[in-house]
Parts: structure tokens; C-alpha cells; sequence
């Protein structure tokens, strides 16, 4: 069988041409016109078309996330807790960080652009296993239903670290489904990573060396290495704990002979690589935004793709920075402290190369330029609480409060899902040989980010003054900070709405889009939009090196 | 390897080779990145494993005793008897490969069958063993046979990490198997080694490695500080 076999529901000509009867360019269908059935998309094996499977279905999954999210913030607008019962409360957090982080930001920018966009960055054909590429969708999406499926059957209260022995032994909630939903979820994420190392490695054409790689496609490698090495950690701790819950074959209940920290160690061995995940190939979108826009050379090239492989193997050695105030034994806290403290190193070095990219360039703010400029402020933020937390003593303050909330939403909301955004709107020609309403698409940019910091900055005050997270009633004298923090989170949502309609308008109405609207560098940007099925209508060579914009002094 | 493929397009009874996927540019292109998925593939499933055998290393460090008690109530016999049966194994999968290589269908199939027997027989002996081990009251899980070693956790979470990590190997096993039989099948149709010889050689990684797992599980839970 070649894959042109297994395309299934192959239709007849008359079908294939889009407006039968008008005179038509004479060019060979791009993917998205190659055929129009639905059995021609869900049976696809081509990369761009699960790469906009996967697109849609996390869009899916951020709208229910995000739901839940602001039915969270409707119940902490009053501090007694009258609005939601403790227990749906639970429900509702849980739910927003399993969806949030396990089918939300762990996929969006590898399964997406990752997908469409990194084989065609190497000049390849397709990723290396096509048909695996196809079926890792199916698995996703299958264990992300299965985890929803228990929403809708009576929920989850264990939150999104799933903790024993609270979720082994004391929860009286739908834990083993939740947790079966994610494993499988797990294991889409390391088909994913293994196509893509295995692709990276095989693919690139004739010339595409490693040192010539777009700073997206390294942090996909970078990313995927983490896919591949840690995931099967989560996914032997989460089986442990299935086995506990359902067979009473102890591990980490005391009085079953475990040991309840052999949980956090096994977690967060996973979790920490984990925010990598989720951070890393933001820092790849925002590399390739940065000098578009500035119409300038990456800075540093080499450094930022060492710097990505840097973070990439540091973030195995600091999972300890979670259990200082667990008994953890003085001396390796210190050292986990320590560790803590180099991942700034690599993290910093990414920021100076984007700052000295800007500097002096020829800037263009457009949509994904402001997007990227959110993203390295908000990351620079996330990025310095988290030294916060990473300090013994300052963490014995702030740990379990809104502190570490907001710190972590201002590395993954503010940094995953900004760049999320800017990498759409950076793309989206591509994606769909369309462009979008340039103004829409800056109002949008200004709502997230005013919306964002209106959320999540209140929450650093509140965890600072001793609001611990995870309670859905708090003393009055918080409140006037929570209502901030819930209108905040209104003015996002706006945000986030705002591009789901005008991206949907510009499929139909939004202007032609030529192959390089930003003159951008890089393989994608020389075949047309939307490419053709196989990508390139000649296979490429590559004998210039990446980001080679005009230097500005050599401009007239 | 590619080389091997290529120059051996006349084998005695058929031929060898492999079909390209319109996506590659050259066979050697398809065979690197199959055998490396592969390789890849195997590194996550060593990781799976890891976990288990770091935490039962770990518990012999601290928990010596309990855990040599528990190690003297495992079966060693049928251990080692298994253990000699999986290396048999891998060798008639290696025969399956070589064979395969030469074009040999027929001699193919048989190691392949016989493969599939050893591993079967491994999945008996293990059943055994676990019978055994019930009969033994050496399951503290279940609630109506009370556990016959004292309640000292430590040797109880020991006895709990060789259910896991058997059950997983076993399952290991048990899909492998289960492809190996469908893929005996299908490569006992004429005309499949000229077209997928390349799955052989992908194939017996993984059985090669199943068996791998089981010689670091072997020495780790039954013989260590017995
Ligand atoms: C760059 C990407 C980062 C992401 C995505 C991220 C994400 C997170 C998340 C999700 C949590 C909360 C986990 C929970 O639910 O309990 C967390 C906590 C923490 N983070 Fe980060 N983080 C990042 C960077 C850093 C850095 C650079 C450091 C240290 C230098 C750091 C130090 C910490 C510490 C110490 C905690 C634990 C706080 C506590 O629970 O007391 N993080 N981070
Ligand atoms: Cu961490």
C-alpha cells in the first residue's frame, strides 16, 4: 500500500475543482483543494491537514478550559464561597488545569505548527511516519474525550497534579477514567516527539544542515527530546496510580506500604521538563517573529539553539524545586535551588538575542510583532518569580498561594499562549491562503495583554499577603483584588474571542494571500499559499544561510 | 544495511527488497528513519521501565532485609527457566532475519512461528508463577488471602513493584506476540519480502528488546540480595 492509497474516498474530477464552470488558474490543487470530503481529512496522513486537525480540536479544548476558568473567577468575586459548593469548586479548577495543561498548551504549538509548518521550514515531503503522525491524532484525541467524558459523568476533584494519596485513596470522584484519559493523551505526545526527532534527522533536503535550520525547527527537536524522555516517566507514575486505585496494589499509600513522595518525585520528574514543553516552542514561534518583523538577523543564532538544547537538559535536574516544603532533606533543596537558579542562564540568553534583534532594526508592529513583544515581556515575568520561588526562603512564603498561580500563568498563559496567537496570525496566510483584518488582529493583541496583566498581576499581591490557591472562600479583606482579577479576566476572554470570529470571517472574506506576505526568510515562505500537496512544486536546495535579511547598513 | 538489501535482490526462493513511500526520497532515507523511529521508540520504553527498577534498587538499598524476603518467595526456577526461554527466543527471531534476508520465506515463517511459541511459553511459565504465588498468600492485594509476610511496608511495596513490572513486561509480551502471529501471516503471502523486508528487520528490535527488558528485570527482582 503507498499512502495515495490509504487517502481514502479518492472523489471524481468534477468534485476536485472547486467552481466548476469559471476559468481557473492552471495550478496543480494546494492541500486544502486537493479534495474536499470529510473522509479526505480525517483519513489524511498529510502533515498540513493534521497539523489543522489538531488546531481546531485544541481550539476546541482552550473554550472549554477557558469556560471553566471563568466560572472560577465568577466564584471568587464574592470571599464566602456562596456562588459554587466546595465540591464543584474542586471540580472546576480540576477540570481547567487537566484541559489547560494536558490538552491545551503540552500540544498547541508542536502538533500545530509543529505539524504543518517545521516539515515544510527542512524542505521535506511529510514527516517520516505519516499514518503514525494520523493515528497520534486518534489517540489524542480519544484519551482527551475519555477525560471529558468524566467531566460530564460527575467530575474530578484531585486538580491537575492528581497528588497521592489524596487521588488513590480519599477522593470519592471519577480519578481512574481522568487519569486513563491523560496516559493515553501521553503517549499521542511521544508518537509526536518521535516523528518529529526521527524527521528532523532524516528529512531535511539537500543542504539544510543542522546550523541552517530555522530556530523553530530546533526547538521543535529540543521539545520533542523532552516528549520522548519524560513522558514515559508521567505515564509509569500515572499507571501506578490506576493500580493503586483500582487493584489496591499499594505504592504510594503509606498504609498500603507506599510512599506518597515517591508520587511528587515521579510527577514532577515529567511536570517540570514538562513547562519546557509548553515554553520552548513559544520561544521557536517568537524566534522567527522577531526577525521577520524587525527585518533583521536572528542575534546569535548558534546561541539561541544551544541555548534551547541547554533548557532542554537543565530542566531534568531542578523537579525538586516543588517539594521544598515537603520534607525534602536540606541539602538537596539547596542543590534543586541551585539548579533552579541555571535555568535562568539559557532563559535569559533567548531574551537578550530577541532584544538585540529589535535593537536598531527596522520594526514593523504588526499583529504577530505585538503578540512577540507581549510574549517576551510577560516571560521575562514569569521567568524572574519563578527565581522567586526558587529561593528556600521566599518559596516557605509563597508556596500553594496565588503567587505561584500567577507565576506560572505568566510563563504559560502569558508566554504559551501569546506566542500561540502571534505564530496564527504570523501563519495564518500560510495555513489558509488568506490574510486577516490587520486592525482586528492589533485591537486583539491589546486586549489580551491588558487583559492578561488586569488577571494575573492582582494575584501576586494576593498570594504575597497569604491567599492560598485552591479555596473557593478567602477573608473579605482579599476581595477587592479577586474583583480585579475577575474583570481582568473578562476583558481576556474578549481577547481571546475576538480572533476565533475574524480568523473565521477572513476564511471567506479576508484579502488573497501572496506566498510572502511579511518578506520573511525561510523555506515555508517560498512555496506558495497554502502550499501544495506535497509542498514544494520543486524540491528545494538550500544554499543560504538562516535569517539572511539584508544587514541595515547594506540597504539603500 | 541498506547495502545488504539492495545486493541480495536474487535470493533462492524470493525477492528481497522494499517498496518506497512516496514521501522518501531514497530507500536508504526510508530504512535510517524506520530503524531510528524504532530506536527512539525503544529509549521511551526503557524509560517507562526505569522508573520501576530505580525505585526497586533504591528499596534494596535502604530496606536490605524485607526485600531479601521477599526475593527468596519468588520463584527463581521459573525465573531462570523464562529467561533461558526469551534468549532462545531472540535467537530463532535472528534466524528470522537472517533468513529473511536471503529470501528463505518458508525457513522465515517456521522461525517465526517458533518465536511466537517461545514467547507463548514464557506467558505460560509466568502464569505459572503467579498461581503459585497466589497459592502462597504472596498476594497482598487481595484482601481475602492475608499476606504472609509481615507487614513491614517496605518488603509489602517490593512484592507490589514485581506484580507491576512483571504485568508490564508481560504485557510487552503479549503484544508482541500477538503482532508477531499477524505479521507471520502476512509474511508468509507470496510476494511480501520483495516489498517488506524492511518490517522484519524493525520487528525483531522489538522482540529483541522485550527480551532485553526481561535480563535487567530477572537479576534486579529475583536476584539480587537473595
Ligand atoms: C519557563 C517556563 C516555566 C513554566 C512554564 C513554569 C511553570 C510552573 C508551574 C505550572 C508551576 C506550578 C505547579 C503547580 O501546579 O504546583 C510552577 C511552580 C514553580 N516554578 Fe515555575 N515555570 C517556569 C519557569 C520557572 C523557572 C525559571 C523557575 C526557577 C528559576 C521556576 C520555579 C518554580 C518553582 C520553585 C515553583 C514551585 C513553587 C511552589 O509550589 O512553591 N519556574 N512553575
Ligand atoms: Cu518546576
Amino acid at each position: 500500500m503507498s499512502p495515495s492509497d490509504l487517502v481514502l474516498g479518492r472523489v471524481s474530477e468534477g468534485v476536485r475543482e472547486p467552481h466548476p464552470g469559471r476559468t481557473t488558474i492552471d495550478r496543480e490543487p494546494d492541500y486544502l483543494h486537493d479534495e474536499h470530503t470529510l473522509r479526505s481529512w480525517l483519513g489524511s496522513t498529510d502533515h498540513k491537514r493534521i497539523g489543522i486537525l489538531y488546531l481546531l480540536s485544541i481550539t476546541f479544548f482552550f473554550i472549554i478550559g477557558a469556560c471553566a476558568a471563568g466560572l472560577i473567577r465568577l466564584s471568587l468575586v464574592v470571599p464566602n464561597g456562596q456562588i459554587f459548593s466546595n465540591d464543584t469548586y474542586n471540580k472546576l479548577f480540576t477540570i481547567h488545569g487537566v484541559v489547560m495543561v494536558w490538552f491545551f498548551l503540552i500540544p498547541s504549538i508542536p502538533a500545530t505548527f509543529g505539524n504543518f509548518i517545521m516539515p515544510i521550514m527542512i524542505g521535506a515531503k511529510d514527516v517520516a511516519f505519516p499514518r503514525l503522525n494520523r493515528t497520534s491524532w486518534y489517540i489524542f484525541m480519544t484519551g482527551a474525550f475519555f477525560t471529558l467524558f468524566t467531566v460530564v459523568v460527575g467530575g474530578v476533584d484531585t486538580g491537575w497534579t492528581f497528588y497521592a494519596p489524596f487521588s488513590t485513596t480519599f477522593s470519592n470522584t471519577w480519578v481512574v477514567p481522568a487519569l486513563i484519559g491523560v496516559i493515553v493523551v501521553g503517549f499521542s505526545s511521544i508518537l509526536t516527539g518521535l516523528n518529529f526527532i526521527v524527521t528532523i534527522h532524516t528529512m531535511r533536503a539537500p543542504g539544510m544542515t543542522w546550523f541552517r535550520m530555522p530556530i523553530f525547527v530546533w526547538t521543535m527537536y529540543a521539545t520533542s527530546l523532552i516528549f520522548l524522555l519524560a513522558t514515559p516517566v508521567i505515564t509509569i507514575a500515572l499507571i501506578l496510580l490506576v493500580m493503586e486505585r483500582a487493584f489496591h496494589i499499594g505504592v504510594f499509600d503509606p498504609a498500603l506500604g507506599g510512599d506518597p513522595v515517591l508520587f511528587e518525585h515521579l510527577f514532577w520528574f515529567y511536570s517540570h521538563p514538562a513547562v519546557y514543553i509548553m515554553v520552548l516552542p513559544g520561544m521557536g514561534v517568537i524566534s522567527e517573529i522577531v526577525p521577520a518583523f524587525a527585518q533583521k538577523k536572528l542575534f546569535g543564532y548558534r546561541f539561541v539553539a544551544y541555548a534551547s538544547i541547554g533548557l532542554a537538559s537543565l530542566t531534568f535536574f531542578v523537579w525538586g524545586h516543588h517539594m521544598f516544603v515537603n520534607g525534602e532533606s536540606e541539602t538537596s533543596a539547596v542543590v534543586f535551588s541551585v539548579l533552579s537558579f541555571a535555568v535562568a542562564v539559557p532563559s535569559a540568553v533567548k531574551v537578550y538575542n530577541w532584544t538585540a534583534t529589535i535593537y536598531k532594526g527596522s520594526l514593523k508592529l504588526d499583529t504577530p510583532m505585538l503578540y512577540a513583544m507581549g510574549y517576551i515581556g510577560l516571560f521575562v515575568v514569569g521567568g524572574l518569580t519563578g527565581l522567586f520561588l526558587a529561593t528556600l526562603a521566599v518559596d516557605e512564603h509563597v508556596h500553594d498561594t496565588y503567587f505561584v498561580v500567577a507565576h506560572f500563568h505568566y510563563i504559560m498563559v502569558g508566554g504559551t499562549a501569546l506566542a500561540f496567537l502571534g505564530g496564527l496570525h504570523y501563519w495564518w496566510p500560510k495555513f489558509t491562503g488568506r490574510m486577516y483584518p490587520e486592525a482586528l488582529g492589533r485591537l486583539s493583541a491589546f486586549f489580551i495583554f491588558i487583559g492578561f496583566n488586569t488577571t494575573f498581576f492582582p494575584q501576586f499581591l494576593l498570594g504575597y499577603l497569604g491567599m492560598p490557591r485552591r479555596y473557593h472562600n478567602y477573608p473579605p479583606e482579599f476581595q477587592l483584588l479577586n474583583i480585579l482579577s475577575s474583570a481582568g479576566s473578562v476583558v481576556l476572554a474578549l481577547g481571546y474571542l475576538f480572533p476565533m470570529f475574524y480568523l473565521t470571517w477572513s476564511l471567506r472574506y479576508g484579502k488573497r494571500a501572496p506566498a510572502n506576505p511579511w518578506n520573511a526568510k525561510g523555506l515555508e515562505w517560498t512555496t506558495s499559499s497554502p502550499p501544495p500537496k506535497h509542498n514544494f512544486e520543486t524540491p528545494p536546495t538550500v544554499d543560504f544561510e538562516p535569517y539572511d535579511y539584508i544587514a541595515r547598513e547594506d540597504r539603500v | 544495511m541498506s547495502g545488504t538489501v539492495a545486493h541480495l535482490n536474487t535470493g533462492p526462493t524470493a525477492e528481497v527488497g522494499l517498496e518506497r513511500e512516496e514521501h522518501f526520497t531514497t530507500d536508504g532515507q526510508q530504512i535510517h528513519a524506520a530503524k531510528f523511529g524504532l530506536w527512539c521508540w525503544l529509549l521511551t520504553e526503557l524509560l517507562l521501565f526505569a522508573g520501576l527498577f530505580l525505585t526497586a534498587l533504591v528499596l534494596r538499598i535502604m530496606h536490605p532485609q524485607a526485600v531479601t524476603e521477599v526475593a527468596k518467595h519468588l520463584k527463581f526456577w521459573i525465573g531462570a527457566t523464562n529467561t533461558a526461554v526469551l534468549i532462545v527466543s531472540s535467537f530463532t527471531m535472528s534466524g528470522a532475519i537472517e533468513l529473511s534476508r536471503l529470501g528463505w520465506q518458508r525457513g522465515m515463517v517456521r522461525c517465526m512461528l517458533a518465536t511466537a511459541a517461545l514467547g507463548s511459553l514464557f506467558l505460560v511459565l509466568k502464569g505459572y508463577e503467579y498461581y503459585e504465588d497466589w497459592d502462597e498468600h504472596m498476594m497482598p492485594f487481595l484482601s481475602s488471602r492475608p499476606y504472609v509476610l509481615t507487614q513491614d511496608p517496605s518488603s509489602r511495596l517490593f512484592t507490589d513493584l514485581y506484580y507491576i513490572t512483571t504485568g508490564l513486561h508481560g504485557l510487552h509480551l503479549l503484544t508482541g506476540v500477538s503482532i508477531l502471529l499477524v505479521m507471520t501471516w502476512m509474511a508468509s503471502r507470496p510476494g511480501f519480502l520483495g516489498r517488506r523486508q524492511n518490517r522484519i528487520e524493525i520487528f525483531g528490535l522489538y522482540w529483541h528488546f522485550i527480551d532485553l527488558i526481561w535480563i535487567i528485570v530477572f537479576p534486579v527482582l529475583y536476584v539480587l540480595n537473595r
